[in-house]
């Protein structure tokens, strides 16, 4: 079994920005219309869980 | 094909940059990932009526209300009135913002520029070391976008200036996390935008009111990213509009989320590499307001870039005249409202409620955060004592 990651929800993200502009690790992108998390990078420090305005990022075993 | 100049993003700061360099002749290209420029709209959609002097607006279409001025209520409700000193003069206006981002297009497109939608900008392409344009995604396909200068225009999660080498990361404390709804339905006679602060409503933050018509208003708040919960601005809204008379049976019709960078500006210029508006943190840290930020600063980085182009010289030396133009203006201000900024995030509800205390009944020349800043100085000299030579320093 694998380590948390953070984990977006893309029925939930309003594609804001925030959790890409707050990265420590640089480890999520936008190239669609929604976030996704890079879970190679991914270290699960939980910021981008803490800030996003709707609660649309957990943390996850995948 | 090869152009002058590349510009990631759509959004004002881009459209602006690309308008000014075309219309010095450079031969432009902005991408932007999505299919539509203007949407969704992720903005409080309010701007100062200063916007018009730089005529780069055609019509009425973008304005969906004309406003007297601002209200600023403390915590304890106490309201600050800033308006204009004769009635029935507008001082600001509330946007669409999807159709006001339109125009700016349509302004930079007819100076020249290109517009291709859906592509994403994946990397900056490098030659011998040099910045030469920008690797991208359109569909399914990767493609060269040659350039001599690149421009981030890529917002609050710019990756443009990662690429190069400029730390673009913010701290959670530099980032105000947003979200607001457009409410139908409500109860509004007002010419005011209005902010309500306080640690209950939003910490680090505030909350807004912006009427776009007699019955619709753009509701908000923004919490500061190092006080923040998950899900906590939209619990916080939710709960700000049902202990509001007037909007609390509003329905919405507009959901977003934001995000605001609330930081000093950074690096702007590297190399042959220029970001601009949100992506180079160019945004008014008491307010969080970038629209006339990225308008001037657009318009100096598209003049510059004509020049660059005009002389075919694309170093460092000759696109730091884009930082330079903005120095003693913008970035003045700017720099100015990031150390008020951290004052006011230290004060207590109370100390807030006793300085709007004191300004209840003052007469504002102008509406501006250097107009109340200065009237918080003449009340309280001592409290704000950090403040004086920064007033000193700037008149904007």
């Amino acid at each position: 079994m694998g380590k948390p990651k953070a984990l977006i929800d893309n029925h939930k993200c309003l594609s804001c920005g925030g959790c890409i502009s707050i990265c420590p690790k640089d480890a999520i992108n936008m190239c669609s219309s929604k976030a996704y998390v890079s879970k190679e990078i991914c270290t699960d420090c939980g910021i981008c869980i803490q800030i996003c305005p709707i609660g649309a990022i957990s943390s996850e075993v995948y | 094909m090869k152009y002058d100049v590349v510009i990631v993003g759509s959004g004002p700061a881009g459209c602006i940059t690309a308008r000014f360099a075309a219309e010095l002749g450079a031969k432009v290209l902005i991408i932007e990932r999505r299919q539509e420029v203007g949407v969704p709209v992720l903005c409080g959609e309010g701007v100062s009526k200063k916007i018009d002097e730089f005529n780069i607006l055609e019509g009425t279409k973008w304005i969906a209300n004309s406003m007297d001025g601002a209200r600023i209520f403390s915590p304890d409700g106490t309201m600050v009135k800033l308006a204009a000193d004769m009635a029935g003069s507008e001082t600001g206006y509330v946007l669409y913002r999807d159709i006001f981002d339109k125009e700016l297009a349509r302004g930079a497109i007819k100076a020249g520029a290109k517009l291709m939608l859906n592509t994403c900008a994946v990397d900056i392409l490098k030659e011998k070391g040099k910045i030469n344009g920008i690797k991208a995604k359109h569909f399914d396909d990767i493609i060269d976008l040659e350039a001599d200068i690149v421009v981030g225009a890529d917002g609050v999660e710019s990756k443009v200036g990662k690429w190069a080498g400029i730390k673009t990361t913010l701290k959670p404390s530099d980032l105000e996390t947003c979200a607001q709804y457009t409410l139908s339905n409500i109860d509004l006679e007002s010419a005011y935008c209005d902010f309500y602060l306080g640690k209950k409503i939003a910490p680090g933050g505030y909350a807004w009111v912006f009427p776009k018509g007699k019955d619709v208003a753009n509701v908000g708040i923004g919490v500061l990213a190092s006080l923040s919960k998950p899900g906590l601005s939209t619990l916080l809204l939710d709960k700000f509009i049902k202990s509001h008379p007037g909007l609390n049976k509003g329905e919405p019709i507009r959901f977003l989320a934001g995000a605001v960078p609330v930081a000093e500006p950074i690096e702007a210029v590297k190399d042959n590499l220029i970001l601009v508006g949100d992506a180079a943190r160019q945004v008014d840290p008491i307010t969080g307001g970038g629209l006339m930020a990225s308008v001037e600063a657009g318009k100096a980085a598209g003049e510059t870039i004509g020049k660059a182009v005009e002389e075919q010289r694309f170093d460092k030396e000759i696109l730091s005249s884009y930082e330079e133009k903005i120095e003693k203006t913008l970035y003045k201000k700017l720099k100015r409202n990031y150390v008020v900024k951290e004052i006011l995030l230290k004060m207590e509800d109370k100390t807030l409620d006793m300085l709007a205390d004191s300004l209840k009944d003052y007469k504002f020349d102008e509406l501006s955060t250097l107009s109340l800043l200065k009237a918080l100085v003449s009340k309280h000299p001592s409290l704000l004592i950090r403040l004086k030579p920064l007033l000193k320093l700037s008149k904007m």
